[in-house]
């Protein structure tokens, strides 16, 4: 990692020294035979199978980063381990406006599934819109029974089996997420309704069509496989069902690319790995892995414009007295994280990132 | 675990063919007093495998529930009361619930099922 990138703010001799440790426990890491850069670069389309055991490694990594960093995410930022949704026109926003931001992007999310054509955002596209006027004039059926994939702390379950008297599973890989989005349930009086399990959202733990809505709320980057993470979506949705996906995507590519640019995936690359991401893949890539599936009423949306003021916004609370001693108490896995913030912000400003929803249904 | 979350989950174990319901095996079980919610209940009545609800309570110690239903039960309070206790207040906190095929144990600590598949049985 180049420190360059990172601007003023992270030249202090500190940060450099935990820059160096950071690069000398990596080279370390390469040394042995667990190479975890190898699951990163396991999947480079969402059409290849990735190999189980790289699928593994990448599995571990991700529980472990979570279960090293959820208690300090919750302590600054709450329960919601997603991006806010922003008006663009409002610049400065502070922490408190970033909780409604974040219950805003759980509402704008499920109005992006529900509502007719002609009240969409801008920068949605719909694919394929069902003829049926009855569809228009029903939208999306209160759900009765929720997943949640990728559920974090259980932030969404909660709210979404508040929101609609509805049962809610969450799924998570990391065991201390469970543990602590079971607590939150019972301690906010939801025990009846929502319940967390550790499982793998590439082979989830359900019978099939049990789910009226199927949630995934920024958790599809960690999937290696995106053909089965997306298959088991729609296996597990009822007929009729709903599915969300609110995601991290690469820029789609333009009819005469193959790939992206060289330096774009060397950005990614970087992210990839202080984040235990496998392969991007674009929004495109999304639209036709689901109407490969039969599934219809796809929407798809670029939502990036309405995310903007959330990374810097992580940066400035990672900067402050809490943020820099809990980033110290916490664990190698959450600081790179945390250094590997502003490649984020890199990546939204030259337009190879994208915060994307997309949505659709099964058929009844 | 309460039991309206085990009448949903299912071993998906490669090759498997019907993995549900999953036995129980109960080390740690707790009761635990939930609220009373009559409208969650007739939701989720329709949608529950009745016959796995039964043998999982029966299990847990619970003998009460009807072998068999019929909707007109919704109408009795006493019927809901069991209802409810069996399906929201019996909590499996230890233990592990196993794939009826292949006899694998899928551990349940502090009331959460890990139903993580080793490499070979995705």
């Amino acid at each position: 990692m180049n420190l360059a990138l990172y601007g003023t703010c992270f030249e202090s001799p500190f940060l450099v020294q935990l820059q160096r440790r950071c690069d000398r426990d990596r080279g370390v890491r390469k040394a042995r035979s667990i190479s975890r850069s190898r699951a990163t670069h396991v999947v480079a389309s969402a059409t290849r199978m990735a190999s189980e055991e790289g699928v593994v490694q990448l599995q571990k990594g991700i529980a472990e980063l979570y279960d090293e960093s959820s208690g300090i995410w919750e302590d600054i930022w709450g329960d919601h381990m997603h991006h806010g949704f922003y008006d663009p026109n409002n610049l400065s926003v502070s922490l408190s406006d970033h909780r409604s931001a974040q219950i805003r992007m759980i509402e704008e999310a499920l109005r992006l599934a529900a509502v007719s054509d002609d009240r969409l955002l801008k920068n949605t596209w719909v694919v394929e819109s069902s003829d049926d006027m009855c569809h228009k004039e029903n939208p999306m059926k209160r759900p009765k029974r929720i997943v949640d994939v990728g559920c974090g702390i259980g932030g969404s379950s909660r709210y979404l089996a508040r929101k609609y008297g509805a049962e809610c599973l969450g799924i998570t890989l990391s065991p201390v997420q469970a543990q602590r989005a079971q607590a939150l349930a019972a301690a906010q009086g939801l025990s009846d309704k929502v319940s967390f399990q550790v499982a793998d959202a590439l082979k989830q733990p359900f019978p099939d069509g049990q789910f009226d809505l199927v949630w995934s709320m920024e958790s599809g980057e960690h999937m290696p496989d995106k053909t089965r993470f997306v298959s088991e979506l729609a296996r597990v949705a009822a007929p009729g069902a709903t599915i969300i996906i609110v995601t991290w995507c690469h820029r789609d590519l333009s009819s005469e690319e193959e790939s992206l640019k060289a330096e774009e995936k060397k950005l990614l690359d970087k992210i990839c790995d202080a984040y235990y991401l496998p392969a991007w893949c674009s929004t495109a890539d999304y639209v036709k892995l689901l109407q490969s599936l039969s599934l219809q009423d796809i929407k798809a949306a670029d939502w990036s414009q309405y995310v903007a003021p959330f990374w810097p916004a992580v940066i400035r609370t990672a900067l402050t007295w809490k943020g820099l001693t809990s980033l110290l108490r916490s664990g190698w896995k959450t600081i790179k994280g945390a250094l590997a913030m502003p490649l984020m912000i890199e990546g939204y400003k030259k337009d190879l990132i994208k915060f994307a929803i997309i949505t659709c249904r099964k058929p009844a | 675990m309460r039991l309206l979350t085990h009448n949903m989950l299912s071993s998906n174990i490669k090759g498997v063919t019907n993995g549900f319901p999953l036995r129980l095996e109960i080390e740690k079980a707790v009761e635990k007093q939930v609220d009373f919610n009559v409208d969650f209940l007739k939701n989720m009545f329709v949608k529950i495998e009745w016959k796995a609800l039964v043998d999982a309570s029966r299990a847990m110690g619970y003998v009460d529930l009807p072998d068999q239903t019929e909707p007109s039960m919704l109408d009795s309070d006493e019927f809901l009361k069991k209802f409810h206790h069996a399906l929201l207040e019996l909590h499996l906190e230890e233990g592990a619930l196993i794939c009826p095929e292949t006899d694998r144990r899928f551990p349940v600590n502090k009331g959460i099922p890990n139903m993580l598949l080793h490499e070979d049985e995705v």
